[in-house]
C-alpha cells in the first residue's frame, strides 16, 4: 500500500460499493491531492480517472464523490466545505455541487478525506460512519421521508450527535435537479446530484467523528489564520453586510442597477423587488443570522413564518432563490418564496433551477404554447400560489411536475420552444442577466457545469467593485478577468473553505493556509496553478462527453434580444467579442480545445 | 427635491427607507452626502465613505440607477428631481 505522509489531509479516503454492499479504507493518491488539492479537484481527478465520460449518469456505472479539503475543518476563515462530484443528468456535464454546514467538518473529524461511491444498492439504503467504524444499513424505513424527517431518525437511531446529509423525496424521484441537503437546511444543491444518490438507492450519510485533522506546522498555521480572521472582521462585506442581511441585499442593487432577471428574463426591473428584498426579509420573517462551522461571516437567513399566510421554519431564502421563485416568476410575495424554500429544502431541489423552470412554463402559458388543461391550473406570471403549489408538484413528480421535474430546457423544448429556457448547457441562469453584466455572461457561456455564477463571480468587480470596479457594459480585459474569477475558485471550492472568504482574503492567504496545514509549499503562483488545472481537467470530460465548445453560447433572448425596460435598456450580450479573447487567455485553439501544449504544461497528460 | 434612498446596513441603521431634500444649485454627490449627514445627526456616512472621504471598496452610489463611478464619482452634479441611492458594501452568491 502506499503511503501519504503529508498532514492537514488525513491521506484515507472511503470506497463503497454500493452494489456488493462493502465499504473500504483506500490511502489517497500524494500526488494527486498535492496537484489537485481536495474538493473539487481531487474529487473530479478521482472521477475522472475512474468513470468514462459516456457514463450514463442514472446507472450503476457512474460514481458519487464526496469530497472534503485538507483544510475543512480546520479554524480561521469559514472551513466548512465540501464538494460532491459526478456526472450531472441535467446538463451531462461534469457535476461538483458545493455545500457547508457541519456534516463536511465531521467527516474529517471521522478521519476521512473523501467517499466513494459506486454501483447501485439493491434496496434503500444509508451509510454511517463512526470514526472508523463503517457500515452500510437499510434505509426502507426512510424512503419517502422528507429531509428534516430523515434526519431526525437518523439521528434516533444511530446517534444523536451525528452529522448528516441526505436527498427527500425529489432525489429517490430522480428529479433532474435534486439536491444533498446536509444538516436539514444546506444544499449542495445545483446539477441535480441528489438524483444520481437517489439513484444508487442511497438515502443518507450519518457521520459521527470524535478526531481531529493533523496540521504540519501549527504555529504558522495560527499565523495565517489570525491574519485571515482579522482581514475577515475587517472586510465590511464579510464583516458587516453579510452577516446583517445575507445575500438577499442584493435583490435591491440588482435591481436598482436594472438586472435584476424578471418574469424569465423578459424584464430587467421588478416592481415587486422592495417586497422579496433583503432589507424586507430582516424586518419580516428573519429570526438571526446563522454560520457553518467556524464561520465568522454566518450568511445564512434562519427564518420562519408565523403570522403569514403560509407556515413553516426553516432557511432561507437566499438571493438566488429571491430571484428564482420570486422576480424570474413574477412573484411578489415574500411569504410564498420563502414557504417554496422550505419545500426545496425538505424535498432536496435546487431553487434556482425549479423556480426558473416554474418562470419557464409561465412564459410557455403566457405564449399560449402549452394549456391550463395540460398543467392543471391556471397560470401566469405573478401568480405565488401557483409557483408554490407547482415546486410541490416537481419534488413529487406530480402531474404536471413530472415534466418541469426535467429542468427548464427539457420543460420547454417538450413544447417546441427550447429558446425559453434560459440557461446554458441545460443549466438554468441564477440571478444576474449577462446583458447588463458582459463578464459574467462570458462566465455562464464558459462555466464547465452551465450557467452557474460561482464558478466565475465577475459580480464581484463588475458590480460590487471587488478587488476594483469595472465597467459592467464593457468587454475590454473580461476575458481575463472571467479566467482568473474561474481559476482562483477551482481552488477555493478545493480548500474547504468558503468562496465568500475571497470578499477578504486573496491568493497569498489561501497559500499561507495550505502550506502551513499540510507541510507541501504553496505560492500564489501554484494557486492558481492548481486551479487551471482543475478547470481543464473539467474541460477535457466535459469534451469527451460530448458536450462540445458549440454549446459555449447563451440563450438567443440573450444574444438578439435587448433589454426590455430600465437603465439598461437596449443591451444584447457581446459574448461574441469576448469568447474568442478567453479561448486565447486560456491557451485553447482558436475552437474552444484546450491543446496538447497547455495540457502537458499543466501536467493534464 | 432629491430623492434619497436607503438600502442595507443604513437603512437598519436609520431606521428609515428614504427621505427628500430640496435641490441645491451646483452641488455634487459629494456634498449632498455631507448635507445629508448635517439634517439626519444619526452619524451613517462611515458605513459609505472612509477618512479620506472616499467611497469605501464596495461602497455603491447610484443616481438614477447608474453608479456614480461610471460617471464623475463624488463629483457627479445633482439635479432636482434626481433620486440617489446609498448602499454600504455588501455581497451576495
Amino acid at each position: 500500500m502506499s503511503r501519504f505522509d503529508l498532514k492537514g489531509w488525513h491521506g484515507k479516503l472511503l470506497r463503497v460499493d454500493l452494489t456488493a454492499g462493502t465499504c473500504t479504507d483506500e490511502v489517497l493518491n500524494e500526488q494527486w491531492a498535492k496537484e489537485f488539492l481536495g474538493g473539487r479537484g481531487l474529487g473530479t481527478k478521482y472521477f475522472t480517472e475512474e468513470v468514462a465520460a459516456d457514463v450514463d449518469p442514472f446507472s450503476a456505472e457512474n460514481k458519487l464523490i464526496l469530497a472534503t479539503g485538507p483544510l475543512t475543518g480546520t479554524y480561521g476563515a469559514a472551513n466548512g466545505r465540501y464538494m460532491v462530484i459526478t456526472k450531472s443528468p441535467l446538463t451531462g456535464t461534469i457535476a461538483s455541487s458545493n455545500s457547508g454546514g457541519y456534516f463536511p467538518c465531521e467527516l474529517r473529524y471521522a478521519g476521512y478525506d473523501m467517499v466513494i461511491f459506486e454501483g447501485k444498492a439493491e434496496y434503500p439504503s444509508y451509510l454511517q460512519i463512526h470514526n472508523n467504524k463503517v457500515q452500510l444499513v437499510g434505509a426502507v424505513h426512510l424512503w419517502g421521508k422528507s429531509t428534516n424527517e430523515t434526519e431526525d431518525q437518523i439521528l434516533a437511531e444511530f446517534h444523536g450527535d451525528a452529522k448528516i446529509a441526505c436527498i427527500g423525496p425529489a432525489g429517490e424521484n430522480l428529479v433532474s435537479f435534486a439536491a444533498i441537503i446536509n444538516d436539514k437546511h444546506r444544499a449542495a444543491g445545483r446539477t441535480g446530484i441528489g438524483a444520481v444518490m437517489g439513484s444508487k438507492n442511497l438515502k443518507a450519510i450519518a457521520v459521527r467523528g470524535t478526531g481531529g485533522v493533523k496540521i504540519a506546522d501549527p504555529a504558522a498555521y495560527r499565523e495565517a489564520a489570525l491574519e485571515a480572521y482579522g482581514m475577515l472582521k475587517q472586510n465590511p462585506v464579510s464583516g458587516q453586510g453579510l452577516p446583517a442581511l445575507g445575500t438577499p441585499v442584493l435583490v435591491n442593487v440588482i435591481n436598482q442597477m436594472g438586472a435584476l432577471p424578471t418574469r424569465n428574463f423578459q424584464n430587467d426591473t421588478f416592481d415587486g423587488a422592495e417586497a422579496i428584498s433583503g432589507e424586507t426579509l430582516a424586518s419580516t420573517y428573519l429570526k438571526r443570522n446563522k454560520g457553518c462551522m467556524g464561520c465568522i461571516i454566518g450568511c445564512g437567513r434562519v427564518t420562519g413564518l408565523a403570522g403569514a399566510r403560509f407556515s413553516g421554519d426553516g432557511e432561507g431564502p437566499e438571493y438566488e432563490t429571491l430571484f428564482s421563485l420570486g422576480s424570474a416568476c413574477g412573484v411578489d410575495d415574500l411569504a410564498a418564496i420563502t414557504k417554496a424554500n422550505y419545500i426545496c429544502n425538505e424535498y432536496g431541489m435546487d431553487t434556482i433551477t425549479v423556480g426558473a423552470t416554474v418562470a419557464c412554463a409561465m412564459e410557455l402559458a403566457e405564449k399560449g404554447l402549452v394549456s391550463e388543461a395540460e398543467i392543471g391550473m391556471p397560470l401566469s406570471f405573478g401568480d405565488a400560489d401557483a409557483m408554490v403549489k407547482l415546486v410541490e408538484m416537481a419534488g413529487k413528480r406530480e402531474g404536471f411536475g413530472e415534466k418541469l421535474a426535467m429542468g427548464s430546457y427539457r420543460l420547454a423544448d417538450s413544447f417546441g420552444a427550447p429558446e425559453l429556457s434560459m440557461s446554458v448547457k441545460k443549466l438554468e441562469f441564477p440571478a444576474y442577466d449577462g446583458r447588463g453584466i458582459q463578464g459574467i455572461g462570458l462566465n455562464y457561456a464558459t462555466s464547465n457545469r452551465g450557467a452557474c455564477h460561482v464558478r466565475g463571480y465577475m459580480i464581484s468587480p463588475e458590480v460590487l467593485g471587488l478587488p476594483e470596479k469595472l465597467d459592467p457594459q464593457a468587454t475590454q480585459d473580461k476575458a481575463v478577468w472571467t479566467k482568473i474569477f474561474q481559476d482562483f475558485t477551482a481552488t477555493v471550492d478545493s480548500s474547504g473553505v468558503c468562496l465568500f472568504t475571497t470578499f477578504a482574503i486573496g491568493a497569498p492567504q489561501f497559500a499561507n493556509f495550505c502550506t502551513a496545514a499540510t507541510g507541501a509549499e504553496f505560492t500564489e503562483e501554484t494557486i492558481m496553478e492548481i486551479g487551471e488545472r482543475i478547470y481543464n481537467m473539467e474541460r477535457v470530460f466535459n469534451l469527451k462527453a460530448g458536450v462540445d465548445p458549440s454549446q459555449d453560447t447563451l440563450p438567443k433572448r440573450l444574444l438578439e434580444e435587448p433589454i426590455s425596460d430600465g437603465p439598461l435598456k437596449g443591451e444584447v450580450s457581446k459574448l461574441g467579442q469576448m469568447l474568442p479573447e478567453y479561448y486565447q487567455e486560456r491557451g485553447w485553439s482558436a475552437e474552444g480545445i484546450p491543446t496538447n501544449e497547455r495540457l502537458q504544461t499543466l501536467g493534464l497528460t | 427635491m432629491i430623492k434619497i434612498q436607503f438600502y442595507s446596513l443604513i437603512r437598519l441603521l436609520l431606521k428609515q427607507e428614504k427621505l427628500e431634500l430640496p435641490a441645491h444649485d451646483n452641488e455634487n454627490v459629494g456634498q449632498l452626502l455631507q448635507r445629508l449627514q448635517q439634517q439626519i445627526k444619526t452619524p451613517f456616512l462611515h458605513k459609505l465613505l472612509d477618512e479620506d472621504g472616499e467611497p469605501i471598496l464596495g461602497t455603491i452610489i447610484m443616481v438614477n440607477r447608474r453608479n456614480i463611478h461610471h460617471l464623475e464619482k463624488l463629483a457627479t452634479p445633482i439635479q432636482d428631481s434626481d433620486v440617489v441611492a446609498l448602499f454600504p458594501p455588501g455581497a451576495g452568491g
